[in-house]
């Protein structure tokens, strides 16, 4: 009994290590361990880019302004509040329409006129609408203008002695209560997404080509000859395939935390309180679903009839574990005992609190990890039992 | 020693084999001959574990293949039919593999290696990766995985299908050589020749059946022929898919 067991150790010892001195050598499975887990991160950077950038009202507001000989005193009240006041283009529309500027304001020579006579004085903005990156600038010059506007009418209206009150019927005072933390958390919600993800993505590869590849390349029989039992190969594959899964899975949140200290969360009054305690629970939490990943897609692989029919059910499969994510998000659930025993489901709202902040209890994390890891036993005991299938074993035709 | 009796297989409606029987002694080549089809390579399969028979017994040296399939496996060494390589690895890797597998312990691996490499000529080739060798190397390195463990039996599917005129020569010394270290050796070929100049005893299979056994010689006696290929002719009625 002793001498079997030492046996078996031995043989998943040797299984794994063969897959993953033959995984390591293969670009797929490499691509798909080491490529997946960068495109999240790199996904949320290249977004939080662009948002600071057009958000950013920090920057000076630089402002070409044609005629600004006829209207002097909007111009020096616009450079009081820090507008850099410029030369215009020669040609203002072609240079918008080419993005040469974001706006260009221009004030009409009868500007003068038309203010002393007390008639509403027009200054025209030239912009394009259909540009992004412009409509802050559009949207700072229009509040300032509509700002002088108020200010010059109050002081006509309190010339003739009439209360400026009159010309304000409602008031529109904006209470906004989001944190900065839960619009951050809103952005950061596809975060558990992606890691569930990436612990199939991860080992998805390996997985197919240690069990519906092997049988391709003629290789299963040869392997099989040998006096080793269908649960010692099972098991090394998995461990192997879980490896690639794991490490995924934890590149993805090491990448992640990287690329998060190059993003201007500040800028964007978002704050992420993911310290090394957070970090080490979601680890904890996501880590057993590689475990169950790998085994499911083991399972699903070797029952395929050839390799590209293993990697058509694998990849649809991936939709799967995201639906309790893609779900939660429209319609929140308050976590109850029984959602801890469903992979996937259970990782989501773990990572989900502790993201938030949110306590998170032992049992929870010990039920979703027991949970995941004793159905991805099961699975790896019914692959072994598909391996002693003839027809699984020679193929069906 | 190799025993096989009343043995009967069928796939669905298809006999594939119906009740052979033969016994392949140590120290002897023993060579299963018939055309394609004739239910040679599921009566490996039956002997290596990886087939169930629906009626008979197979047993080697002793123990019974179905019953303990892993024991028969580790006294036995195993060309499959199909002995697809891994091409990523090197050929050293491969027969490690094989030695880890039979739970070796890495000298005993290691020494087995020396003498397989210069057994097989594989001095060349032993730290190559497998991808791009030849039809020639890659036989070696899959004749290499049957011996890693040193077994007692061996039993070859085909073992010079595909082969050219050298690696046939090479593939005829190597098995003689294993039946003069003592070892049980048996073969299916369809090719008569092959089997002609190899076998002390052979083994004639034909739509599912054995229907001939014994030593060249005493073939020829049966059929009344001098010549072992008119023997062969006679024996199995027709002289179709045999080369």
């Amino acid at each position: 009994m002793n001498r079997r067991r030492r046996e078996f150790g031995a043989q998943v010892r040797a299984v794994c290590r063969k897959e993953l001195s033959d995984a390591l050598r293969d670009r797929r499975s490499l691509l798909s361990a080491l490529l997946y887990p960068l495109i999240m991160p790199l996904m949320v950077a290249v977004m939080f880019g662009a948002m600071s950038r057009v958000l950013s009202s920090d920057r000076p507001l630089e402002a070409p302004v044609a005629g600004r000989e006829h209207a002097p005193n909007l111009v020096a009240w616009l450079e009081e509040r820090g507008v850099v006041v410029e030369d215009p283009p020669a040609d203002p529309e072609a240079a918008v329409r080419d993005g040469d500027v974001d706006l260009v304001l221009i004030i009409d020579e009868e500007y003068g006129e038309q203010f002393r006579s007390v008639q509403p004085a027009v200054v025209r903005i030239v912009h394009d609408s259909s540009r992004t990156a412009s409509e802050t600038s559009v949207r700072r010059v229009r509040n300032l203008l509509r700002g002088y506007s108020s200010q010059v009418a109050v002081l006509r209206l309190i010339a003739r002695g009439v209360s400026p009150g009159v010309i304000q019927a409602v008031r529109v005072d904006d209470l906004d209560l989001a944190t900065p933390a839960q619009s951050a958390a809103r952005i950061f919600a596809m975060l558990p997404m992606f890691l569930i993800m990436v612990a199939f993505v991860g080992g998805m590869h390996v997985a197919i080509d240690t069990t519906a590849g092997e049988r391709e390349r003629q290789s299963l029989e040869p392997l099989l000859v040998n006096p080793v039992s269908r649960a010692a190969l099972t098991t090394g594959k998995w461990i192997a395939t879980c490896l690639f899964g794991l490490v995924a899975t934890l590149l993805t949140l090491v990448v992640f935390v990287l690329m998060m200290r190059f993003v201007p969360l500040e800028e964007l009054g978002m704050q992420l309180g993911l310290g090394t305690r957070q970090l080490l629970l979601m680890s904890i939490a996501v880590a057993p679903l590689a475990l169950f990943a790998s085994a499911v897609q083991m399972f699903v692989a070797t029952f395929a009839r050839s390799f590209k029919e293993a990697q058509t059910y694998v990849s649809l499969l991936i939709f799967v574990p995201i639906v309790p994510s893609v779900a939660l998000q429209i319609y929140p659930l308050q976590p109850t005992g029984w959602m801890m025993l469903v992979p996937a489901l259970s990782h989501h709202l773990l990572l989900v609190d502790v993201m938030g902040g949110e306590p998170v209890t032992a049992l929870s994390l010990l039920t979703s990890a027991v949970a995941a890891t004793l159905l991805a036993v099961l699975l790896l005991f019914l692959t072994s039992r598909l391996l002693q299938q003839e027809k699984i074993v020679f193929g069906r035709g | 020693m190799i025993e096989v009796r009343g043995l009967e297989r069928r796939f669905g409606e298809v006999v594939a084999v119906d009740g052979v029987s033969f016994t392949a002694g140590d120290g002897r080549i023993t060579g299963l001959l018939g055309p394609n089809g004739a239910g040679k390579t599921t009566t490996l399969r039956t002997l290596y574990g990886l087939l169930r028979p629906d009626a008979g017994a197979v047993a080697v040296d002793g123990v019974d293949a179905v019953a303990d399939p892993l024991a028969v496996q580790r006294l036995i060494g195993v060309l499959p039919d199909a002995h697809g390589l891994y091409v990523r690895l090197t050929a050293r890797e491969h027969l490690r593999y094989v030695g880890e597998l039979h739970a070796l312990d890495a000298a005993t691996i290691a020494s087995s290696i020396e003498r397989l490499v210069s057994l097989l000529d594989m001095s060349e080739i032993i730290d190559r990766r497998v991808e791009g060798f030849s039809t020639g190397e890659r036989m070696k390195v899959a004749v290499g995985r049957a011996l890693v463990h040193d077994p007692p039996n061996l039993l070859l599917d085909e073992p010079t299908s595909g082969l050219d005129v050298m690696s046939t020569r090479a593939m005829r010394t190597l098995i003689r050589e294993l039946k003069d270290e003592g070892k049980c050796v048996l073969f299916s070929s369809h090719v008569m020749q092959e089997v002609s100049a190899l076998c002390d005893d052979i083994v004639i299979i034909a739509r599912g059946r054995a229907i001939a056994h014994g030593t060249p010689a005493e073939l020829c006696q049966r059929a009344g022929e001098e010549d072992l290929e008119e023997a062969f002719v006679r024996i199995i009625g027709t002289d179709e898919g045999l080369q």
